[in-house]
């Protein structure tokens, strides 16, 4: 239209790479920015508007009335760094993290070569499997809260043991890490089946030819074919595992658990914010969750170009 | 050419304003449709925490109003309890959306900042309507009165039980001859009673549930024996923590005695209820449990908790009418909320049916409160409350319970000794008292919710 017009009759200045980047910006935008639109009035709305207004907020002593809310600087950051129970919920989750990523990395590793190398019944091995994360972590959560029952549960019940698993400062996050990995390990192995399917067949052939036993072909061709995956799956694992939250309250009754052991770093932010009604300190005690989760990711980033520029050398 | 004046953009756009508009329009049916469903006069929107048999008793009282009040529609929502269902009520205050009336935990009151979330009630309406503080337990009438004027209209005490099967302790000899448990006057006393009830106790069920796990009810009963022993929170003004460690040690080494001597067993912290219907002879719960008790035809009776450091005291929380703030309360709609709250509270026989005790005190001496059993046994805790201090980071499931719950079970448990936690307590509660309420940026001190 008219834009595209003017360009187009521009004068006889010959059009440089600058000009023509910037008309194939425009144009860009008039398909794709329509497209896109709907996407990025949402995106803004409920992420980056709340994201500014958190930022904001956590300068405040805001209350969750969301009146009379005044300045008050550093001074929620400030008492976050001085608080033992911020530090605790950041423990737990982090212990979370620590057990479950390579539990769940190995085992998802484990199921799928199961499920790629057994002739029979394919899909079963891959249903079963897979169908646990299907399942909304309420839903999972209750089922493993009556089977960790220390009465009437069938764990303590088939292993013949007493083991009060959600009671027990000991056991209780213990509970929600094998609950998580049952429920949650369907994903990584999904993950980790699609890449083992794409290593190409004559790789294997080749190595059968030189002589190469089977665990020879894991160690030398499967697992090294797999390193960009299991890289991918570690850093999801850890991103999910910090956020780890509703399976642990589902399963602790909306509690903290015996003696505070499973409060997270999410459920103390909603507490101090929805609870306590502290909506200025929640909103500085997750911006500070945000910036170590960010670091995270960054860090992965980081050590991934390395390598890559390590193997390009 | 000869196409229709309409092009694709503008029918993309045409459907999405068509999808916008009618979502308003939605909007605006539903709020209109509300009004209509009614030929009644008044509306009274009423929101409460109620699920369950509470639930079902509520529901029947309000249609017994229904019935005797045509002229007033009630709309009734039930919330999800707890900490949602606060959060749901003050940001419907703050907004200015609030309900004509509501249900709130009294010792949730003076945190919730009365006077600019909560409106007071008009005295004088109340008495109109049959409701007048002499007929109320003095002290419980008071925790509803902040500055000098009324925020919360009992309805209930609910209180911490012993539970007992009678069956059981007729085995063993603990039964006096009118048919209740043995008088237990103090902690060898309760022991001693414990140590014979043990004997006659199946096997793989453990002698008493007290929920040692449990960060609310081991504060609740922390609150009902430290109580006992007169232990106090704060000084008057509520500058000053006047916590008595070495109380406090008393009560924590006699709650976690039940596990040293074998009597509670943490492994069945969380089934006490299920223990407590296949035999195991006693149980320290909520009130609330009777209903589950009577339903399963146990042979079953229910005291306060026993006065085993002298005093009678158990731990007491009260479901109150609340009128959440509006900028135009007033009118016939708040005279029938007044009405409304006024006829629940003095028809509460049916509330009674859920174990809770009526806070209208002439309920409790009709012929058909005393026929109820066991409430009738344990009625004399309406004046023997022991409750959390009146401050705005108390009550039920609050910020206090929240941060000493957990506290107290370490002790229980026997992962921390008596004498830290003691000493943990009381720092905590130097803490909680110089924190400010979020809602008015006050300390307990600068509160004046000191009463």
């Amino acid at each position: 239209m008219t834009t595209s017009a003017q360009t187009v009759f521009a004068p006889a200045r010959a059009t440089t790479a600058a000009d023509s980047a910037t008309l194939r910006r425009k144009q860009g935008f008039q398909h794709g920015g329509w497209f896109v639109a709907p996407f990025l009035v949402l995106f803004t709305l409920f992420v980056i508007w709340p994201l500014l207004r958190g930022v904001y907020l956590s300068f405040t002593d805001a209350n969750i009335s969301g009146d009379g809310a005044s300045f008050v600087g550093l001074d929620n950051y400030r008492e976050a760094l001085d608080d033992p129970l911020m530090w605790d919920a950041l423990g737990h989750s982090a212990y979370f993290t620590l057990l479950v990523v390579p539990c769940i990395t190995v085992l998802a590793f484990l199921l799928a070569m199961l499920a790629h190398h057994i002739e029979r019944g394919k899909w079963l091995w891959r249903l079963c499997f897979f169908a646990p994360f299907l399942l909304p972590s309420t839903v999972a959560g209750n089922l493993w809260q009556w089977l960790f029952n220390p009465g009437t549960g069938m764990i303590n019940h088939v292993f013949g043991i007493e083991t009060p698993w959600l009671t027990d400062k000991s056991y209780a996050m213990l509970a929600i890490v094998i609950t998580t990995l049952w429920w949650t390990v369907g994903f990584s192995f999904l993950l980790y089946l699609a890449a083992l399917q794409s290593i190409p067949d004559h790789l294997y052939e080749a190595a059968k030819l030189d002589g190469a036993n089977a665990w020879h072909r894991m160690v030398h061709i499967t697992l090294p074919m797999l390193r960009n995956i299991t890289g991918l799956v570690i850093a999801l694992q850890i991103l999910a595992s910090l956020q780890v939250f509703d399976q642990a309250v589902v399963m602790l009754d909306f509690g903290p658990g015996p003696e505070n052991a499973t409060r997270t770093f999410v459920q103390y932010t909603l507490e101090e914010g929805f609870t306590s009604y502290r909506v200025g300190y929640a909103s500085a005690i997750s911006i500070i969750f945000f910036v170590l989760i960010a670091a995270v990711a960054l860090a992965r980033m980081w050590l991934l170009r390395n390598r890559e520029e390590g193997a390009a050398r | 050419m000869g196409r229709p004046g309409l092009n694709r953009r503008q029918l993309l756009a045409t459907a999405g304003g068509i999808t916008v508009a009618g979502s308003f329009g939605f909007a605006a049916l539903g709020t209109g449709a509300d009004a209509l469903a009614s030929s009644a006069d008044t509306r009274v929107r009423y929101w409460n925490l109620f699920s369950g048999g509470d639930g079902s008793n509520m529901i029947a009282m309000l249609d017994a109003f229904r019935a005797a009040n045509p002229d007033i529609d009630v709309k009734d929502s039930t919330l999800q309890w707890g900490n949602p269902f606060y959060t749901k009520l003050a940001m419907a205050a703050a907004g200015n959306r609030a309900p004509d009336l509501g249900v709130m935990h009294l010792g949730r009151v003076p945190g919730f900042s009365p006077g600019r979330l909560l409106d007071p009630w008009d005295v004088g309406l109340l008495a109109r309507y049959g409701v007048r503080e002499a007929d109320f337990d003095p002290a419980l009438w008071q925790r509803g009165v902040i500055d000098g004027q009324l925020y919360a209209l009992p309805l209930d005490i609910h209180v911490q039980l012993c539970f007992y099967r009678k069956d059981v302790l007729k085995k063993a000899g603990l039964l006096g001859s009118d048919g209740r448990i043995v008088p237990v006057t103090s902690t060898d006393d309760w022991f001693a009673v414990l140590k014979e009830a043990k004997k006659a106790t199946k096997k793989g069920l453990q002698t008493i549930g007290l929920w040692v796990n449990d960060q609310n009810f081991q504060w609740w009963f922390f609150v009902a024996f430290y109580t006992q022993l007169g232990g106090t929170w704060f000084d008057a003004a509520q500058r000053r923590v006047t916590f008595d460690t070495d109380k406090a040690v008393q009560v924590l080494e006699f709650l976690r005695r039940h596990i040293t001597d074998g009597y509670a067993d943490p492994a069945l912290g969380s089934v006490n209820a299920e223990q407590f219907v296949n035999g195991a002879p006693f149980a320290w719960e909520g009130n609330w449990s009777v209903p589950v008790y009577s339903g399963a035809k146990l042979d079953y009776g229910a005291i306060p908790l026993p006065p085993v450091f002298g005093e009678q005291a158990t731990h007491a929380e009260s479901h109150s009418f609340v009128l959440p703030h509006q900028s135009d309360r007033g009118g016939g709609t708040n005279e029938a909320a007044h009405r409304l709250a006024a006829y629940v509270v003095t028809h509460a026989q049916q509330w009674a049916a859920g174990g809770h005790i009526p806070a209208y005190t002439p309920t409790l001496s009709t012929p058909a409160y005393k026929k109820l059993d066991p409430q009738s046994e344990y009625v004399s805790a309406m004046t023997h409350q022991a409750t959390e201090p009146k401050v705005w980071f108390a009550g039920s499931t609050g910020i206090l319970a929240q941060r000493i719950g957990p506290i107290v079970v370490s002790s229980t448990l026997g992962s921390a000794k008596p004498d830290t936690v003691a000493r943990r307590m009381k720092s905590e509660l130097a803490t909680l008292l110089a924190m400010k309420n979020p809602m008015d940026g006050r300390t307990a001190a600068q509160g004046g919710t000191a009463a």
